[in-house]
């Protein structure tokens, strides 16, 4: 037993000699940064990565996102292209595991990847953001609203971010006047935890407020949280429309009827929820999103027509117009370079495409699409558009 | 007070759901004496079998019948195909391989409905009120369920032949075979109660909480399995026991603002405490070993 | 040379290839070309290869179903992730490796703990029940992590320092040797064999003087040691760590590359681990877009035809015909030399230790069988 212990403690004391003198020969060049590593030298067509969830709980987030791009690039090639160069869409599965992301990542990058969507939910993404930094791969995530995505500078969002959501919804709570309020939360989810921790930061001091959360969404039975919300007449929800359709059927008439259930951008596609009648909820459903999925005209109808007609009304949401906007805004803002000069092959790397991508989101770039109009990009990354509060359903007077 | 009440109430009815799942998974582990793990997504395949017949006839009744049939089945196929060439070898093989069922049928339900959640609103009750209290019928329904097919199971083990044959195999299989009894046979109508109890379990937890997802009994599972643990596996009333502490304790980490994020947390810890003062659960038999 | 031929090359052979592995990743971690794809799959490998061996320690020697190792792994990569980035903030013109090396050591040594800890009930508990508590305690500490309020992160993870990807790998091998290293000494002492013991029967165990009690709290402990490192290592694999890796789904993982490596072989475990880690990797990256919903399909069905084919008592003829080691002795056969004494001490992991007393009473003894009593000397007469 001793002798275990002596043998396998100089062992130990050798590793770490090791280890250390491994670190006075190691180069700690960490970026790596070739810039022209020759993956890309034999594209024929411009590559665009994403990884997202594409199977597991959160797939239906991940499937909206694929079908989404794989529409708007399909549109872009049958129109020719970026002068007559097509696109072509790389979509590893994630199963919204950050640990899964380093080899997605390396999988695309090798393939060739020129210019990326991220990944589509906000823990992976915090990951992709570290690895596509090393390479200097510019990416447009369409969902990952986590504060953080954007902190390197190759690193975009189309989304609003969490703590902006959760500020904006504070302001709007703090202008009703209210003295007592409702927060409904998902706890072990960062894109939920982070607006609400904005949210709480935020509101008036003295406004009473009632919480309930949850960790699991599948099937779980809320009937627990609804008794917490039982009397509250506004209950806050920054979740996802999943959760939060299920609370709402089976919250029906326990909280009260002219109650206002308030959501964000998570809310989007909640009316389109499969065998959820929206109608037959008393209370009143609001949010605060850059998309409506129930838009009667304009570009985001133009979306919701066309994504319905191709994948049908089930993955319908703000994932997939936030996808779809991504892809055209890149394409633009590769357009707009090339007329405006810069050189953009089919081979170029993947590091000299995000100098000059970057260089047009930080420029007077703008992009109008189905999220919103004359969308711009702060220093940071963060998108700036206009958040819209979209009334999906009035109360019903009784 | 109310409020204590009304908590405990939800309790129930969260308890009455595990206690359901807890059933199928006991029964299983007493007789055929191996932990299923692809139990949950027999519910999963149940749950989406109402649906589809919910959404086709508009009437779930007819939905859980024909699921009924048909999970008894996939029992019975799992057991035949992937279990029973493994009868006599380690049991932990067989683990191996219901987890390797567990995936086969979740990807397949991903395959063949797809990645969105389905929900299928069955009727509603609404709620009845006694003494002050308004107690959802949905609750009541589940719990007097579970304790029908509990009583049911428990008389069936205890007084037909094939229950007591049932007892003799997981008693000792081998003596049972001398005795004439088929242990295959035996194990298979095992199974095809077990799938049976997790058809019933899916329809209850879909008609609660509308939600039919590929991945909706994995959690429910794990969870069921700790509620049979904690009652003592193997047992049925254990089972039922198990499973309503889970959903009480549960309610009330919910109902406090600062335990709620660590509710599951909160039911492992009762969990493990039970079994440190009980290690064969609460209404376990105490296992003799011999020399 | 003679020296050479001596050695019990079984004992050695998972050190010779290992070893090799990780001088062929030194040589690549100073030319600093090494693709991403590859550092990210020799790291994991490296990884998986710790917690599959530790575990095995748990599983296959000492014989209990522990379904909670990433839990220690958790507790590794929290504790020691905090560690690293609190040294690296305060100071910062301390090297990053010496840190790496206390953030190990600590990150282990909590781990560790924890393994003591659990290991107190598994004196209590048998079987299926202590699956759960090890479950249990699993999800326990994840939530704890997950939920610290600001103290180990938020919901969105921890911010660990990395190191250079190009040496990654090779550091996670250095530990993969360190690992086996550790274990193949315990299990081939006496202690190893005491061990066993255990798993076989423990009250024979405990009847023959053993102490039960120190044996299960060490193995778990050091199972847990192992654990607490792999997961130190995962931890600088990553950008930021979060609570949901190392989920109850992430400990059945690693059950399933034990038992597929076979119980209570180590060398079983290492190959396991190369080849489940492989094909997730593979299937995970060439399967994309509307090909990814195969990927789960494709596993399963591998997963559940290798137990089979492996386990099945059905297929035992087939399987001692056709299989690998079968086709090395056919091909290397040694010819039979009856004057040399053949030491079969190396197998000693691979003989049932369990006295069959069916097989012992149905031998029927022969005239002239070594088991049979001595004639006395008036009968030879």
């Amino acid at each position: 037993m001793k002798s275990v212990f002596k043998k396998a403690l100089a062992l130990f004391c050798a590793v770490c000699l090791l280890l250390t003198f491994a670190a006075c020969g190691g180069n700690s060049d960490k970026t790596g940064n070739s810039g022209n590593d020759g993956y890309t030298a034999d594209n024929t067509t411009f590559k665009i990565g994403m990884s997202g969830p594409l199977t597991g709980d959160s797939a239906v987030y991940g499937v909206a996102v694929k079908n989404a791009a794989q529409m708007a690039i399909d549109e872009i090639n049958e129109a020719g292209g970026l002068d007559g160069v097509k696109f072509e869409l790389l979509a590893y599965d994630d199963v919204h595991d950050a640990t899964k992301v380093e080899a997605n990542y390396a999988a695309m990058y090798e393939a060739g990847m020129q210019l990326s969507l991220g990944c589509v939910t906000s823990n992976p993404c915090l990951e992709f953001s570290a690895f596509s930094a090393d390479d200097n791969v510019f990416f447009l995530t369409p969902s990952a609203s986590n504060d953080d995505v954007p902190a390197e500078d190759n690193a975009y969002q189309m989304c609003f971010a969490d703590g902006n959501q959760g500020k904006v919804a504070a302001d709007f709570v703090n202008g009703l006047g209210l003295d007592k309020i409702g927060i409904f939360y998902k706890s072990d989810d960062s894109y939920s935890k982070g607006i609400y921790d904005q949210f709480k930061a935020n509101i008036n001091k003295d406004l009473d407020t009632v919480e309930a959360s949850f960790t699991d969404a599948n099937a779980t039975d809320f009937t627990q949280q609804i008794s917490t919300l039982k009397g509250c007449s506004f209950i806050f929800m920054p979740i996802y429309y999943d959760p939060a359709a299920l609370f709402m059927m089976q919250a029906k008439d326990d909280v009260v009827a002219n109650a206002t259930y308030y959501g964000c951008d998570g809310f989007d596609g909640i009316e389109s929820a499969k065998g959820f009648d929206i109608n037959s909820i008393p209370q009143e459903v609001t949010m605060l999103s850059h998309f409506n999925s129930k838009a009667t005209e304009g570009t985001a109808a133009d979306f919701v027509k066309k994504y319905t007609e191709k994948f049908g009304k089930e993955t319908l949401n703000q994932f997939g117009a936030s996808a779809y906007d991504c892809v055209y805004a890149l394409f633009n803002a590769m357009k707009a370079a090339k007329d405006a000069g810069e050189e953009i092959d089919v081979t170029i790397s993947a590091s000299d495409l995000c100098e000059i991508l970057k260089e047009q989101f930080q420029g007077d770039f703008s992009y109008s699409g189905v999220t919103g109009n004359d969308i711009t990009w702060d220093e940071t990354g963060y998108v700036s558009k206009e958040a819209v509060k979209y009334v999906i359903k009035a109360a019903s007077e009784k | 007070m109310e409020q204590i009440i009304t908590t405990l109430i939800n309790g129930l009815s969260a308890g009455g759901t595990y206690a359901m799942i807890a059933l199928g998974y006991t029964m299983v582990y007493g007789i055929a004496k191996m932990l299923n793990f692809a139990h949950g997504d027999v519910i999963m395949v149940g749950a989406y079998t109402i649906f589809i017949f919910f959404t086709m006839l508009g009437n779930p009744l007819i939905g859980l019948l024909i699921a009924v049939v048909l999970c008894m089945l996939l029992g019975i196929t799992i057991e035949r195909l992937a279990y029973r060439p493994l009868r006599g070898a380690s049991p932990l093989a067989v683990l191996i391989t219901a987890i390797g069922v567990s995936y086969l049928l979740q990807a397949l339900a991903q395959i063949v409905f797809g990645a969105d959640i389905k929900r299928p609103v069955f009727f509603d009750f609404g709620k009845i009120s006694v003494f002050g209290l308004s107690i959802a019928v949905s609750t009541l329904i589940t719990l007097i369920a579970s304790a029908i097919i509990m009583v049911v199971l428990s008389l069936f083990v205890k007084y037909t032949r094939t229950g007591r044959a049932m007892i003799a195999v997981s008693e000792d299989r081998g003596a049972a075979e001398l005795m004439g009894i088929s242990v295959n046979k035996i194990i298979v109508i095992t199974f095809a109660i077990g799938s049976a109890l997790a058809a019933v379990a899916g329809f209850f937890m879909i008609w609660k909480a509308p939600s039919v997802s590929p991945t909706l009994g994995a959690l429910p599972g794990i969870k069921a399995f700790a509620a049979a643990v904690i009652g003592g596996i193997g047992s049925l009333p254990g089972a039922m026991l198990g499973g309503i502490l889970m959903g009480i304790v549960g309610a009330f980490s919910n109902s406090f603002e600062f335990t709620a994020p660590y509710t599951d947390a909160i039911v492992f810890a009762v969990l493990i405490l039970i079994l440190l003062v009980r290690p064969s659960g609460l209404l376990g038999k105490k296992r003799r070993e011999k020399v | 040379m003679k020296a050479l031929m001596n050695i019990k090359w079984k004992h050695y052979i998972n050190y010779v290839v290992v070893g090799a592995f990780t001088i062929y990743l030194a040589y690549m971690a100073f030319a600093g070309d090494m693709p991403r794809s590859q550092t990210t799959l020799y790291t994991d490998i490296g990884v998986t290869i710790i917690l599959a061996v530790s575990l095995s320690m748990v599983v296959g020697f000492l014989g209990e179903l522990s379904l909670g190792h990433a839990g220690f792994m958790c507790v590794g990569a929290y504790v020691g992730g905090k560690l690293a980035a609190t040294f690296t903030e305060m100071f910062t013109d301390l090297n990053e490796y010496i840190i790496f090396v206390i953030a190990l050591t600590v990150g282990g040594l909590a781990a560790m703990l924890c393994g003591f800890i659990i290991g107190l009930p598994a004196l209590r508990l048998r079987g299926d029940y202590l699956a759960i508590v090890t479950l249990a305690f699993g999800e326990i500490v994840r939530i704890i992590f997950l939920n610290s309020g600001g103290v180990f992160g938020d919901q969105s993870g921890m911010k660990t320092p990395r190191l250079d990807r190009q040496i990654l790998p090779f550091i996670s091998f250095i530990l993969v040797l360190v690992t086996l290293f550790v274990t193949q000494n315990i299990i081939r002492s006496k202690h190893g064999r005491a061990i066993t013991a255990i798993r076989d029967s423990e009250i024979a165990a405990k009847a023959t003087g053993i102490n039960v009690t120190k044996y299960k709290l060490m193995v778990f402990a050091i199972a847990a040691l192992f654990a607490g490192i792999a997961g130190v290592l995962s931890s600088y694999t990553e950008n930021k760590i979060q609570a949901a890796t190392y989920d109850y789904n992430y400990s059945i993982e690693m059950l399933v590359i034990v038992v597929l490596g076979g119980m209570g072989s180590i060398n079983g475990a290492i190959v396991a681990s190369v080849l489940i880690t492989y094909i997730n990797n593979v299937l995970q990256t060439q399967l994309q877009g509307n090909m990814a919903v195969l990927k789960n399909l494709i596993y399963a069905i591998v997963l559940i035809v290798i137990v089979i084919y492996n386990n099945a008592p059905a297929l035992k003829g087939f399987r001692e015909t056709y299989n690998i080691k079968n086709l090395f002795s056919k091909i290397f056969a040694k010819k039979h030399d009856p004057s040399k004494v053949h030491d079969d001490e190396a197998k000693w992991d691979r003989v049932p230790t369990k006295i069959d007393i069916d097989e012992v009473l149905s031998v029927d003894i022969q005239t002239g069988s070594p088991y049979a009593p001595d004639k006395s000397e008036k009968e030879k007469n």
